[in-house]
């Protein structure tokens, strides 16, 4: 059984890889390093620093895109060339596709982390880069699940990326979010359609990930204890990524396909 | 072999006064030009607050206030043209500066803006804007910002000719715990601008009770604060001297 999903496993990294994946890696290291020299020279203080936070940021946005694409391709073709309906008639469980995309995200998210390690570890501190490999390895991994959730569930590829995105950039910005309706509530003088609202936007708080969930730029600014951080992301990544992972497989054993 | 030259009377009429009527053109464009790239300026906007920055931060809110800050820095560069200080709102200014300062507490850049670039104004209300900045900043992290006050003393000084505002700020360093880490010539500076202002006796009283203190002990720093010690005395005879005959 194992064999069958590591068999699986390694078709559909193979799939992937053959999306000129590194190409497009390559692509967003130069603009990465481009831009952040750029701004090294804008600084007059800390040039340095600054750019190995924006660097680490660019890429950090750039590849969470690329992670969403590249998953969201990959089912997308499953589902239209009726990959589905052919594996399900092989003595394969459904599960063991979701386990074997899983695996899939694990090392697609590793080898895009692999030049941002090198790179952060070369523009700072070897342990500030370590950090920052793993933590954005847990974000990737994180919105990679939320990304396979959205495109097993839409099907298609422009609304499971927009999902995936709202929900990520919801996540990140609840804060202001949050902020903007405690305001409301305050400027109406506590009316009920404002409190209502957020009573309601809270909830969904409830089911995004949280602010602990991403890794955190200032460390390059700052020293702090990025053990520490790292087993707080850790947590609330696997108890997130898991509860995520149960949801695509209800939606995944709900689907009927035409055997 | 040097070609020799015709007189400019000599010259065809109509080049002449084509010469004339092209070069008083050029004049009038440029200084329309000017007056129009004083027009083209666009204002610094105010700021919205700290914490609707620090939503739009996305969880990097050191990196945002860096970047604020270049942008900041930049703001005199409009499209290929450099503009005057003097154009900028230095009030507008100076919120931005401070909403920096709330969104990265730990950075120095935005009280280093405020001391090495926007004190290159030369009108004093600016300047005064931003040493008032500076000097509300330090009392946020005397740490991180004595060298800041300590330039904001010298452009007080130098450049505002206050002595007394440049005394103020020289004061609230050397006020400063021993916990606030900073080499003592910053601490002496309140000392020197005393003696600035003729006040010899303050300045005489202050470096003797360091002496007598165990606040100095560089031997350097020591014989620095006899030398001054000892002019300062002289001065303060001379003075008394010459108001006696």
């Amino acid at each position: 059984m194992h064999s069958q999903t590591i068999s699986l496993f390694r078709f559909l990294m193979l799939g992937i890889l053959s999306k000129r994946l590194l190409v497009l890696l390559a692509i967003m290291v130069l603009g990465a390093v481009l831009s952040g020299s750029f701004i090294n020279e804008l600084a007059i203080i800390n040039g340095a620093a600054i750019q190995t936070a924006f660097v680490a940021d660019f890429l950090r946005y750039s590849l969470a895109l690329l992670t969403l694409l590249m998953i969201a391709t990959s089912v997308a073709e499953d589902y239209e060339s009726r990959q589905f309906e052919r594996l399900l008639t092989m003595p394969l469980a459904r599960w063991q596709y979701i386990v074997a995309q899983t695996l899939v995200i694990a090392c697609l998210c590793f080898l895009l982390n692999l030049p941002v390690a090198l790179l952060v570890s070369l523009y700072g501190d070897a342990a500030v880069g370590f950090y920052w490999a793993a933590a954005l390895w847990l974000e990737l991994f994180l919105l990679g699940v939320l990304g396979l959730l959205a495109i097993l569930s839409l099907e298609k590829i422009p609304q499971a990326v927009m999902f995936s995105l709202a929900i990520y950039l919801l996540a990140k910005f609840s804060g202001l979010i949050s902020l903007m309706l405690t305001e409301s509530v305050k400027l109406s003088e506590g009316s009920v359609s404002s409190r209502v609202i957020e009573f309601i936007f809270g909830a969904i708080l409830y089911v995004i990930p949280g602010s602990r969930t991403f890794a955190q730029n200032d460390v390059f600014f700052a020293s702090q204890d990025l053990i520490a951080m790292l087993a707080s992301q850790f947590a609330s990544v696997s108890i997130y990524a898991l509860f995520l992972l149960a949801v695509c497989l209800i939606d995944f054993y709900r689907k009927e396909f035409n055997l | 072999m040097r070609r020799g030259e015709r007189p400019l009377l000599l010259l065809p009429r109509p080049l002449l006064l084509a010469f004339l009527v092209l070069f008083a053109c050029q004049l009038l464009y440029h200084h329309a030009s000017r007056a129009q790239m004083a027009l083209n300026y666009q204002a610094l906007d105010r700021p919205l607050s700290a914490p609707v920055y620090r939503g739009i931060a996305m969880g990097s809110e050191q990196l945002l206030g860096y970047l604020m800050a270049i942008r900041l820095q930049l703001h005199d560069n409009q499209a290929g043209q450099h503009f005057r200080y003097d154009l900028i709102d230095y009030a507008v200014l100076a919120d931005w500066l401070e909403l920096i300062s709330q969104i990265s507490p730990h950075s120095e850049y935005s009280m280093l803006l405020a001391s090495r670039i926007y004190t290159q104004t030369s009108d004093p209300q600016q300047l005064h804007l931003m040493l008032d900045f500076i000097e509300r900043q330090f009392g946020a992290n005397p740490q991180l910002h004595w060298r800041r006050l300590a330039e904001a003393s010298l452009i007080a000084k130098h450049k505002l000719h206050d002595l007394d505002l440049a005394l103020q700020m020289a004061e609230k360093i050397a006020r400063q715990p021993a916990s606030v880490q900073m080499p003592q010539w910053a601490r002496d500076f309140r000392f020197l601008l005393l003696a600035e202002l003729n006040e010899f006796e303050s300045a005489i009283a202050i470096i003797q009770a360091l002496l007598q203190s165990d606040v100095v002990d560089d031997p350097d720093e020591k014989r620095f604060l006899q030398e001054k010690l000892l002019d300062f005395q002289q001065k303060l005879l001379d003075n008394q001297q010459s108001t006696n005959n």
